[in-house]
Parts: C-alpha cells; structure tokens; sequence
C-alpha cells in the first residue's frame, strides 16, 4: 500500500526488505511462497542494463572496458579505505548483477574452526544444518555443479544441473593435478549447463563476469522480473532508508524513513511489521549505527558494540605456472577446475585451510613487439614469434586462504565524507585476528611450496607467484553483525533475527562469523534463505 | 580521408553502420552475443573527429600486420580499427567490480594523437627515407617504425586503448581479435566468442587451409 501525504510518501507491508542484492532476491522468492504476507524491496538505487542489452553492453565492455552497467551506482553513497571486495554498485540485482557465478559451499569446517583448530570461533550451526538452504539456493538460482569425493565434498542432494564440462584444456590440466595428489572437479556455477528455468544455455561467452549476455548465468533481476510480474513483491527504487525507528520499550522496529535518491530527494516512511536487512556487509550494520536514538545511543541491534564489527574475509596467493602440454587458451577461460582437499585438511599443528582453483592461461603466450634479441617484430615476423610462443601451457593457480577476523575489523562512520542527506559514510579497515596475522607469512609460503610441488610434477616451472595486496582489503567480505547464541557477543542469533529486537533480521553475508576460504555468494545466499525460512515459520 | 561529425543524429548513423564492428574482437557467431542494433553511447559527448588518412593508415597496416592475412585480410582489419577507434566513447564509465571503490573513467579520444602520429611517421619518411610514408618501400616503411617506436618496449603488446603509437593500437587491436589468436593456436578456439557448450569437450579443429573459410559454423 501507498499513501501519499503533502510531502512523505508511506509504503505499508508485512515485510520490508531493504536491499534487492541476490540474497534479498532469493529470501522474497522463498516468502512469496511460504507465507501470504505482503513483501516490500527497497532498493536505494535504479534497474540497470535490461537483459535485452546486454550483448551490446558486452560488445562495449569487450571493445573498450566500458561498465556494461548503466546507472548503478549512487554517485555519493559509497565505502572507503580496505575495499578490494566492495563494490560501489548499488542498483536492483546488487553486485551480483555483475559476479562470475562461482558457486562453491563452504566446507564443514568453516562452522567448526574452534572445536577443531581451537581458534576463531565456531557458527551457532553446522554444515548439515545449511545444508538443505544450499540446496534451496542452488535449485533457485539452477547451480550447475559435479559431485566431488564425498569425503571432501558433502551434500544431502545432487546439484540440480549436471556440471559445466570440463574441456579440452581441463582435462589435460585435471590428469596433471591428479598426478600432483590432487583432486579435482568442475567447479559449481550458477550457469546453466542445460536450458533451465527459461534461460538459455551457457555459450562459454567467457564474459560470466562482469556480464552474461545469453541469460546462462544467473542474476537477481531475473528473480525480481518473475516477482514483480507476479505482484508477488512490490520493489521500490531509487529510495534510500536512512533510518530504522524502534519502540523505546519493546524494541520493536516501527518503521524506516529514508529519502527518494532521485533529484526530488523527497522523504520517505515504510511501516511494516517485520524488517530485513539485506543490504551486505556494509550497508546493513551501516543502517543499524545511523539508527542511533536517545534509546539507542550506540545504534539498533548494538547492545554488544559488535555492529560494524568482525569484518571477515580471505586472501590468496596466485601463480601462473608452464607446463608440458599443449593447451589451446581461450576455450573457456573462466571455467575451472576446483579442490576442497585443502579446505578439510584434518587435524594439524599449525592453521591452515584453503581451497584450489586450477585454470587455462594464456600468460606469456601473447604477441610481443620485440624479440630476445631486442629487434622490432611486425608483419608475419611478429606472426611467426608469437605462434612460437603459443605451443605449450600456462596454468593458473590460486589459493583462497582463511583469516580469522579481528574484533576491531570494522567500519567506522566517517563525518569528513557524507552523502547529500549528510549521512557519514563507511570508512572499512579489515584487521586480521591476532592468530591469523602470526600465521599469515606461514600461510602462504605453503601454498607457494604447494604450487611449486604441482609444478615439478608435471615437470614445469613457476613462471610467476603473487600475493593480495597488503594494503586492499580481503575478498567475499561478510560481518558486521555476526550472528552467535550470546546477545553480548554476537548481533542477532542463530536465524539472523536481532537480539535487541524481535522483528528486525539481518541476513546473509553481514551474520557470518567467517568467510572461509572460497567464492561465498552461495552461503551469503543459503544464510538468507534459514532467515527466510524462520521469518516464514514465525 | 577524416570526417566531422557533429551531431547526435550524425553520431547515430555513423553508430548503425559500425556498431557491430565497434569491437576489440571479431564478430560473434551465436544468437546471445549478435548485436542487431547500435551499441548505445552518451550522445551529449561533444563532437568528435572521425578516421584517419586513409592512404597513411594503409601504408601502416601493410607494415605491421602480417602480409600473410592476404590485402584483403589486411584491409577488413583496418576497417575494423577504424570503427573500433571512431565507436570510442571518451569518459565513459569503467567497470567497477572489485578491487576499488571509486568510480573510475576511460581515458580521452587516442585518436587526434594517432592521427597526428600518422602525419609526423609521413614526415620522418619524407625527411629520413625521402619518400611519403605511403610510397615508401617495405624496407622504408620499417625503418621509419623503428625509429618511430625505438622507446617501446615489448614484452608485450599494450591493448589498443592504451597504446601510445597508432602502430601498436593497430597492431593491438588486430592481435586481439579472436581470428589472430586463432592464427597464432593454428586452430579453431575462436576465444572471446560465444560457442556451444558441448563443443568444448573436444580438441578445436584446426585452421582450414588457405583459401577456405576458418570460421566455425555459427551457432544459434
């Protein structure tokens, strides 16, 4: 419902989701179906690129490094400082509009790493517990994945598509891993390997990201497009909560106001009876600090000064590796190989957990302008060098590795750095956990002897290695309002439902305790979706 | 020879006829990465010059790509510089994914230097080879490149939007079409291009020989 007064235009609903990023995308599908309650989406900025053009906008990207993403972003609503993996895209879909479909599950570990290791802290779950909401995400978005050894790669279901093949190049790099003691499968990825819920198969376009000009992979807007047609959801754009209002006495979430981001900047209320944040790791626990009142001095949800806290993430060492084989790059470039060998690494004296992509390359196999000897290579000499250089292989290698965050891994309000409604905006520093910083220079001279063991055997060489940069951040960010069965430790409980106030939840990436050690859009996904599914169940 | 284009409804023509050469690798063969209109550019950008010598370009292009593609494989490459250098939209927005928070932006229009460079390789022939540029023998033509691009290192080739010699934009932007790196595999992978799924499980065909189509069937 929409009531329009002389200045505020009020939105009323039973659930109000803020955010329209894929897991706001994938908890309205779930509680259009499960309840008969009214969704509201929120979204603070415009539709991007329809799917219509996107072949063009790949042309573009392709042709000239163009953003295929027209319009989405709002120009002063952004995070700074640590933020390699932030995105200032803000638009219906969020950055999922623009990800690479990666689909791996986290490993039971991941929820364990204090009853097994003895540092971090263990989730308020276990794996089997998200097992059946992996399945839910993977089924929804249509996840084309290959069934590992079960030991290292545990699922109650198989994956709803049979995997993306592996290739030509794959197979002669997955013989080499596997004579390397590794295990290897095809990695899982939202990307149809088949026709599926009316969207076209996979043509190895090799653009999954940032943009999928068949329809293959999948993305938000495909979800809300479905939604909206339906009139299952109303979805609202351009229009950014600034403020959640709650009840000095019960805590209960009252409404939200915010603002159109539109020229008019006109002020808005949403009344509705539960609330969901579902705006990532920064927008959410951001919202919860600007929510201060004289009830709430330090912010909504905050009564453990946890919100904006325990950002979470992982780094990786890298390596471009030659090898004796004969691959032709260019196949499918961003199709790999994956390991979870190195996730479920049993008991061992020091902390180290990581996973393993393996894929095709063509890193110093281009043409080159100059031969060893220096002289100017044009016309069919240039030709000639650079069919030289082609023979062979060049494989890619990378290693996500765990860190362990520390509790004052945050975000902070900056007031030098506002938005046009003078709201302060996020200023990131990622800290790694006192454990996790002691082990970083071990950790990763591990995963270089390991790279250096996969090339010997194979009888290559190391042609270059690489770290993350220092300075930038960690990638697949969660935190901010981690979630744990202790309201002084933790912001919301075990369903992502706030501690301080029974009907405003948190979901997705924000709750996670850690973020592993590979792609975590699935997960992000699968925690929104218990949420879901304990909003559904009341 | 170089045109003016002044006007939306000008950019716009000239945007129908090269949209689809508007880019960095060869035409696609499927249904999903076929463009049946213009790709669409900010039309308040301010007017832009268009081409280049055409002669000079030519002369370049028999220069520096391999005589090899035969004059015909040599001219459709330079036609698609050509529209790939005019389809630029300056200032347009980058991607932004990941690994920075601020939104970024292409760099301004290469091509009034990459003209200029034209002319002044014209000029160094005349001066050090006493013939145009576009006159000059083979042998003529490379030393007056050589000179031209002595500072240019060459691990390897810059893209085309950020080379700083039309020599390595043309060059560039040939080597990274999908048919070169097909030349240089001495096969079918036709990288960058949108393909069946299934045909990637076996080995790409080889080139066809000289004088046949080296295209894969389009998919649809």
């Amino acid at each position: 419902m929409i009531i329009q007064d002389t200045n505020t235009t009020v939105h009323e609903a039973d659930i109000c989701i803020v955010g329209s990023g894929i897991t706001a995308a994938m908890m309205a599908a779930h509680l259009a179906e499960h309840t008969t309650q009214s969704i509201l989406v929120v979204e603070a900025g415009k539709h991007t690129t329809p799917f219509a053009q996107r072949a063009q906008a790949r042309e573009r990207y392709v042709g000239y490094g163009e953003s295929p993403w027209k319009s989405d972003h709002v120009d002063d609503q952004n995070a700074y400082g640590n933020t390699w993996g932030f995105s200032p895209s803000m638009h219906v879909g969020g950055l999922a509009m623009h990800w690479g479909g990666v689909s791996p599950r986290y490993s039971p570990e991941d929820f364990r790493v204090k009853s097994l290791y003895g540092i971090g802290d263990d989730w308020p779950f276990t794996y089997d517990d998200l097992d059946p909401f992996y399945q839910e995400a993977e089924e929804r978005m249509g996840v084309a994945g290959e069934q590992g050894p079960a030991a290292l790669d545990p699922r109650g279901k198989p994956y709803p598509l049979p995997p993306l093949p592996i290739n030509h190049n794959l197979k002669q790099l997955q013989q080499w891993a596997t004579n390397a003691g590794i295990a290897t499968w095809s990695t899982p990825s939202a990307k149809n390997s088949t026709p599926y819920a009316g969207r076209a198969q996979c043509q190895r376009c090799d653009t999954c990201y940032p943009v999928c000009p068949s329809g293959a992979k999948y993305s938000p807007d495909f979800t809300w497009d479905a939604l909206v047609r339906d009139k299952k959801i109303t979805l609202v754009t351009e229009t950014l909560v600034r403020r959640l209002e709650a009840d000095a006495k019960t805590g209960r979430i009252t409404h939200a106001t915010g603002n159109r981001t539109d020229a008019s900047g006109a002020p808005v209320e949403i009344r509705a009876k539960t609330f969901v944040l579902a705006a990532g790791f920064v927008w959410s626990p951001h919202l919860l600090l600007l929510s201060r009142s004289s009830a709430f001095p330090d912010g909504l949800a905050n009564r453990s000064g946890l919100v904006g806290k325990y950002l979470a993430g992982h780094r990786n060492v890298n390596a471009y590796l030659e090898l004796p084989m004969e691959l032709l790059p260019g196949i499918n470039v961003q199709h790999s190989l994956v390991s979870k060998q190195f996730m479920r690494p049993g008991k061992q004296s020091r902390y180290l957990r990581h996973d393993l992509r393996i894929w095709e390359s063509s890193v110093g196999r281009e043409p080159r302008l100059r031969g060893t000897d220096g002289k100017l290579l044009l016309g069919d000499a240039l030709l000639k060098d650079w069919q030289q250089r082609a023979k062979g292989a060049t494989a890619r290698v990378r290693g996500y590795y765990d860190v362990l965050p520390d509790r004052e891994s945050k975000f902070t309000l900056d007031s030098g750095r506002t938005n046009r409604f003078g709201d302060p905006m996020p200023q990131v520093a990622f800290r790694d956990a006192s454990e996790s910083a002691a082990l970083r220079e071990w950790q990763e001279e591990e995963l270089r002897t390991l790279f250096r063991r996969m090339a010997k055997a194979g009888g290559g060489s190391i042609l270059r290695m690489e770290n993350s940069s220092n300075d930038l951040g960690q990638e697949h960010p969660t935190g901010g309002c981690r979630m744990g069965t202790d309201p002084l430790t933790s912001v919301v409980d075990a369903r992502g439902r706030a501690h301080d106030h029974e009907n405003l939840w948190v979901a997705g990436a924000p709750t996670q305790p850690t973020a592993s050690c590979c792609n975590g859009t699935l997960t992000f996904a699968a925690v929104g979706l218990r949420t879901a599914s304990a909003i559904a169940t009341g | 020879m170089t045109t003016r284009n002044d006007g939306p409804s000008a950019r716009r023509q000239f945007l129908k006829t090269a949209g689809v050469l508007a880019v960095g690798t060869a035409a696609v063969g499927s249904a999903a990465c076929d463009v049946k209109e213009p790709a669409q550019v900010d039309e308040s950008s301010v007017a832009r010059l268009l081409g280049f010598d055409r002669t000079l370009l030519d002369a370049l292009a028999i220069t520096v790509l391999p005589a090899s593609l035969g004059a015909a494989g040599v001219r459709a490459a330079t036609d698609r510089f050509v529209a790939w250098a005019d389809g630029y939209d300056p200032v347009a927005e980058e991607m932004h994914g990941y690994g920075y928070s601020d939104v970024r932006y292409l760099p301004a229009d290469p091509s009034p230097a990459w003209r200029a460079q034209l002319e002044a390789l014209d000029a160094l022939s005349r001066k050090t080879q006493r013939v145009p540029f576009g006159r000059g023998t083979a042998e003529q033509r490379t030393a007056v490149l050589e000179a031209a691009l002595r500072t240019e290192s060459g691990e390897r080739l810059p893209s085309p939007l950020a080379a700083r010699h039309i020599a390595l934009a043309l060059l560039a932007h040939w080597s990274a079409s999908s048919d070169a790196w097909n030349l240089a595999l001495g096969a079918q992978v036709s990288p960058g291009t949108c393909r069946k799924l299934d045909e990637a499980l076996r080995a790409p065909l080889p080139l066809a020989p000289a004088g046949a189509s080296a295209k894969p069937e389009a998919t649809t």
